[in-house]
């Protein structure tokens, strides 16, 4: 057989095929976040801190009056910085240190898939499962809400008594949770996938990470100075801040989404790389 | 390129150090081949190129045609693989594992229950598809690592030291269902078990060093060694007598004494070239002389000795 016996298969085809092994991997990512106990600690923890910084923004609120929205103080908090920053080497440290280690990553890679489509897919269930864990702040709206309820009923209509929470803030808090993580997850793959050992791999996620949060903290530290717009493009800090405002901006949207879509084509380089470099 | 499989001149390099060094050969359908070779030699750098896993430093290889560097998707649709040590999810279900491999390979729906049926069948793996694969045995493991590879009916099966690490009735019953599909598939499984290779497999690539030493039937391995017309015989009688008269027959090319016990039997070692039978004559030498005779043994040569003379290091 030569390459000239090849009939071009159909466009169609080849797109359904390319996205069905996609899936395929996904879906038993997925799975394996959701059907063993690690996905369930890890809900459990964020939850927890998160009613911490829950408590801490009521009892702000009970003080004295405040400017913004409930969101705002949950994410604008030294709690949230603890378990946000954790979560990103906890959802992806096995994605590819533990399939090397198992060996498993020589069958996967043998079967007919690319690497794209492994990192792809591998993606695609980490973010999934990432989107799943913020889910339960969605409670918060609807608390408020019955607590509004009750206030309202106990004490009549008093200005100022309601928990306001404004759409925009939803919206904005809930963008830049999955522009900023969408990034943070890719990184998180990119270190899986550049050792064999889970703990070097969530370790060097978190140290990125870290990194890039102080980053975005410089100006607060050393103030104004000539090249202080850049720290404050890339803060994250400060865009959480601002978006969970209600101030939606693109550009931190085109930051994130450049910044994955590079880090996803450097893993998969990666994982290639680790494999010719043998 | 008429074969299932073929390499050519295929290298590669860790480091500086040479771990496979122009290795070519042709493996055609239906053949079922034995890679040999002592730990280290390069069965497995060799095999995990032929899948694609590994780049090779230099040459290429194809599967069924395509090759692995060029069309590595299409060349992989058509092999299944088994690595060595059968690395598998363990916190999987064989069922669901086997499902998510078959879906991986491209199969879909009814076609896919069906193939999946079939190996799980084939495999005699129906008393444990419910079981977490973490739960199972070596045996079961490895039986699982074959249906996987079967999955799909590639043509081509690669199966990296299937055997490895089973007891022998483990080993019997793999041999078993390894000689089976050889009905349908063509297979290249590399072992350290030369007895398993002289049982199922009809062409042995010897590799050492990373470098192929042979690439032949058995038989022809066998027949061509110098071992292959060695003589054992233990008689009563004039030694000096004999081993000269023996050493005259025309292929015999040197007589050796071997022992001689404390109650006068010799036992001379007779090495004549290989692929004669010079049993006979040198048994009617001794009988001639009316000397009592109690052993005559002609050396079959079995791979292990071909094995060893290729790769032996003195």
């Amino acid at each position: 057989m030569t390459d000239s016996d090849f009939s071009p298969t159909p466009l169609r085809t080849r797109f359904r095929d390319y996205w069905g092994s996609i899936r395929t991997i996904y879906g038993k990512e997925l799975k394996s976040y959701l059907f063993t106990p690690f996905g369930w600690v890890v809900l459990a923890c964020i939850m927890a801190l998160q009613s911490f910084s829950l408590h801490a923004t009521l009892q702000m609120m009970q003080a004295g009056p405040v400017s913004e929205g409930i969101l705002f103080y949950m994410l604008d908090n030294q709690t949230f910085w603890f378990y946000f920053l954790f979560m990103f080497p906890l959802i992806t440290m096995r994605t590819f240190a533990e399939e090397e280690r198992l060996g498993t990553l020589e069958g996967l890679l043998t079967a007919p898939v690319t690497t794209g489509q492994v990192v792809l897919g591998k993606y695609a269930a980490a973010f999934t499962f990432y989107m799943l864990l913020w889910l339960p702040l969605l409670l918060y709206p609807w608390l408020s809400e019955v607590a509004n309820l009750w206030t309202e009923m106990r004490f009549g209509d008093v200005p100022g008594m309601a928990l306001e929470y404004r759409l925009a803030d939803w919206l904005g808090a809930f963008l830049i949770l999955f522009l900023v993580g969408a990034w943070f997850l890719s990184l998180g793959l990119l270190c899986s996938a550049m050792t064999r050992s889970q703990i070097i791999a969530g370790i060097l996620t978190i140290g990125t990470l870290i990194t890039y949060y102080f980053l975005g903290r410089v100006t607060a530290l050393w103030g104004e100075f000539p090249a202080a717009p850049a720290f404050h493009y890339i803060s994250c800090y400060e865009q959480i801040d601002a978006f969970s405002r209600g101030m939606i901006d693109t550009r931190p949207a085109v930051l994130y989404v450049t910044l994955t879509v590079l880090t996803l084509a450097f893993t998969q380089r990666i994982v290639d790389y680790r494999r010719w470099r043998r | 390129m008429s074969g299932m499989a073929a390499a050519e001149h295929l290298s590669k390099n860790f480091g500086r150090a040479a771990a496979v060094n122009d290795v070519s050969f042709e493996i055609r359908k239906g053949e079922i081949v034995g890679f040999l070779g002592p730990n280290g030699a390069g069965k497995t750098t060799t095999m995990k190129m032929l899948t694609g896993y590994l780049p090779p430093s230099a040459g290429t290889a194809s599967i069924a045609g395509f090759d692995i560097i060029d069309h590595p998707l299409e060349a992989r649709r058509h092999m299944g693989y088994m690595p060595e040590n059968v690395p598998l999810y363990d916190d999987m279900r064989v069922m669901e594992y086997l499902f998510f491999r078959s879906r991986l390979k491209g199969l879909r729906g009814n076609e896919m229950r069906r193939n999946v049926g079939d190996c799980v069948e084939q495999c005699g793996l129906d008393r444990v598809r419910r079981k977490m694969i973490r739960t199972l045995s070596k045996g079961y493991r490895q039986r699982v690592g074959l249906a996987d590879a079967l999955l799909g009916s590639p043509d081509l099966l690669i199966l990296d030291e299937p055997t490895n690490g089973l007891d022998p009735n483990q080993i019997r019953q793999i041999r078993e269902l390894i000689r089976e599909l050889a009905a349908e598939h063509t297979v290249i499984l590399s072992t350290h078990i030369l007895s398993e290779v002289e049982m199922i497999c009809n062409k042995v690539i010897i590799i050492d060093q990373g470098v192929i030493k042979a690439n032949d039937t058995p038989f022809n391995l066998t027949r061509g060694l110098r071992t292959a017309g060695r003589l054992s015989i233990e008689f009563k009688g004039d030694l000096d007598e004999v081993m000269r008269e023996i050493a005259a027959l025309p292929v015999v090319r040197k007589v050796l004494h071997e022992k001689s016990t404390s109650d006068g039997w010799h036992t001379l070692m007779v090495r004549a070239e290989a692929g004669t039978d010079t049993r006979e004559h040198a048994a009617s030498i001794v009988t001639a002389h009316g000397f009592p005779l109690r052993h005559v043994y002609r050396h079959i040569p079995s791979l292990e000795d071909v094995f060893v003379e290729m790769t032996r290091r003195d």
